[in-house]
């Protein structure tokens, strides 16, 4: 099968992937890392919004989109994906969330399932980023505020009209030198 | 030679009214001693009027905003929106300059009247006009505020008004006569009164308010020749026709239509750009301007530098006029100078 083909097979991760792989190691080796790698994931599918640090947060966030692209593509009724389904998600209700909630609202989606935003860091602490990870949908009031437009900010206010100003002394200095221009031809 | 006197001279002077009189009125007055009678006059009257609310009522204010949409319940003509802010969050009683009541602009520390809608205004709103206007006004009336104080006791500044303020002439300004009308400020100088205005930002006073007959007012601006040929007039334009608003911050007292911001303490950056001699009908006053910024605006040396720049040209605001007190087809004439 060429590289092509297995493209198809697998749905595209929707979010940038970092190239270098992260090593998370833990007491319980490799096991131990997809342990906590799965409670982070059932958490985001549980909470829909959780905050973590930002290596965790960025390295989940793909493990749950790529599950819910396949659930997407494949539907219950897949073997291989039901398996996934049950080894991600250690909570087993979620699996009926996954396949009941999730896919029939990202179904049409066009863009990435999750999302994620900087959170503060706490004073005085580790200063590890901190972020919210988040599925897009989710009930809970968004996190983006929407832009305030600053034109008729005080300060911008002043610096307009002394913009305004200085424009017009320059046309008026321009009109004048033409002036002169003139008066000398003649 | 026989020595003097002085109880015999006192008792003179009791049983000699007129002499009295013409002695007392040769006292030098100052700007201190002045604003410690004006101070006293307003301290007076809030007291009465305080005293005129006897029984307690309690109105609804149906606040709107962050954090959530609530229903306060607050003092009838006691209870400020500054009050109804202390039980919101600390963050939107910092920023808060002025309160939109029942869809009127509202000073903080102006009491509420009736059951109402309430809702803050703040400088980083989407269009902040209102606000910016409030500061504009207040720095014309913290300027007025330190030229009182700032200068030698010799000197008696006569406060005269200060135009409509527009923030888009680029500089706030406070009319005044120093009796020195070829006066021309140093840089230092100018830098001294800028401090000045710095130090009254960070004393974090609020700006009182308080609604007075025109006989109160008269009182209180009696040692200035200015505001007491307005008061008249001021009153006249008032909605019960009598009323004249004063505003007091710290042991400043002036009249203003208002709104004014909460405390001082709204205003940063500051600088007092020139001082320019103005003709009036009867004489000379010095035109005192500047240009300020709220707190938290950071604007690089370089861009103020450029508005510090613009505030030195003449401010194109309405040069006082004194109205002529028989005449009191005021709102025709539109002679305001006290805004």
């Amino acid at each position: 099968m060429n590289q092509a083909e297995i493209r198809k097979l697998i749905p595209a991760i929707r979010v940038a992937i970092q190239s270098k792989h992260r090593k998370f190691s833990n007491p319980d080796g490799p096991e131990g890392r997809l342990h906590k790698m799965r409670i982070t994931v059932t958490d985001l599918i549980q909470n829909e919004r959780i905050e973590l640090k930002y290596f965790r947060a960025d390295e989940a966030r793909s493990y749950a989109e790529r599950l819910i692209a396949d659930a997407i593509k494949y539907g219950d009724c897949h073997r291989p994906t039901m398996e996934m389904a049950n080894y991600w998600l250690t909570e087993k209700q979620l699996i009926h969330k996954l396949f009941k909630v999730l896919v029939p609202r990202f179904k049409d989606s066009e863009v990435s399932y999750t999302k994620m935003h900087k959170a503060p860091n706490e004073y005085p602490g580790l200063y590890a980023d901190k972020v919210v990870l988040e599925l897009r949908g989710n009930p809970f009031p968004p996190l983006d505020n929407k832009p305030v437009s600053t034109r008729n900010w005080i300060h911008n206010v002043l610096l307009e009209e002394a913009r305004r100003e200085y424009r017009q002394k320059k046309a008026a200095e321009m009109g004048m030198e033409e002036g002169n221009k003139e008066e000398n031809t003649d | 030679m026989q020595p003097f006197n002085r109880r015999l001279f006192l008792l003179f002077l009791r049983s000699h009214n007129h002499v009295s009189k013409r002695l007392l009125h040769k006292q030098r007055i100052t700007n201190a001693s002045v604003q410690k009678k004006r101070c006293d006059i307003f301290d007076k009257e809030a007291k009465r009027q305080a005293a005129l609310i006897t029984n307690i009522e309690k109105i609804e204010v149906n606040y709107q905003g962050q954090p959530e949409d609530c229903t306060l319940i607050m003092n009838k003509i006691i209870s400020t929106p500054y009050n109804c802010a202390q039980h919101l969050t600390h963050a939107i009683l910092e920023r808060s300059v002025l309160a939109e009541v029942n869809g009127k602009v509202w000073d903080m520390h102006r009491p509420l009247e009736e059951d109402c809608t309430l809702s803050f205004l703040h400088f980083r709103q989407a269009d902040p006009y209102y606000v910016n206007r409030a500061f504009w006004r207040s720095a014309s009336i913290m300027l007025g505020a330190v030229l009182e104080k700032a200068f030698k006791e010799q000197l008696y500044v006569e406060l005269c008004s200060f135009p409509s303020p527009n923030v888009r002439t680029g500089s706030f300004v406070y009319d005044a006569d120093l009796k020195m009308s070829d006066w021309k400020p140093t840089k230092e100088e100018l830098r001294t009164l800028s401090g000045e205005m710095v130090k009254l930002s960070l004393a974090n006073l609020p700006f009182e308010r308080l609604e007075v007959d025109a006989k109160i007012a008269l009182d209180v601006f009696a040692d200035n020749k200015y505001k007491k040929a307005q008061v008249p007039y001021i009153a006249a334009q008032s909605e019960s026709g009598n009323s004249v608003m004063l505003y007091r911050v710290g042991t400043f007292v002036d009249m203003s239509r208002g709104p004014l911001m909460s405390h001082t303490g709204h205003m940063g950056k500051v600088s007092i750009a020139s001082v320019h001699p103005i003709e009036v009908e009867n004489g000379q006053l010095l035109r005192f301007q500047g240009v300020a910024l709220p707190k938290g605006f950071l604007l690089n040396h370089f861009s103020f530098g450029i508005l510090e720049k613009r505030a030195e040209h003449l401010n194109i605001g309405r040069v006082p006029s004194l109205p002529v007190v028989d005449n009191l087809n005021v709102k025709k004439q539109g002679i305001i100078s006290a805004k």
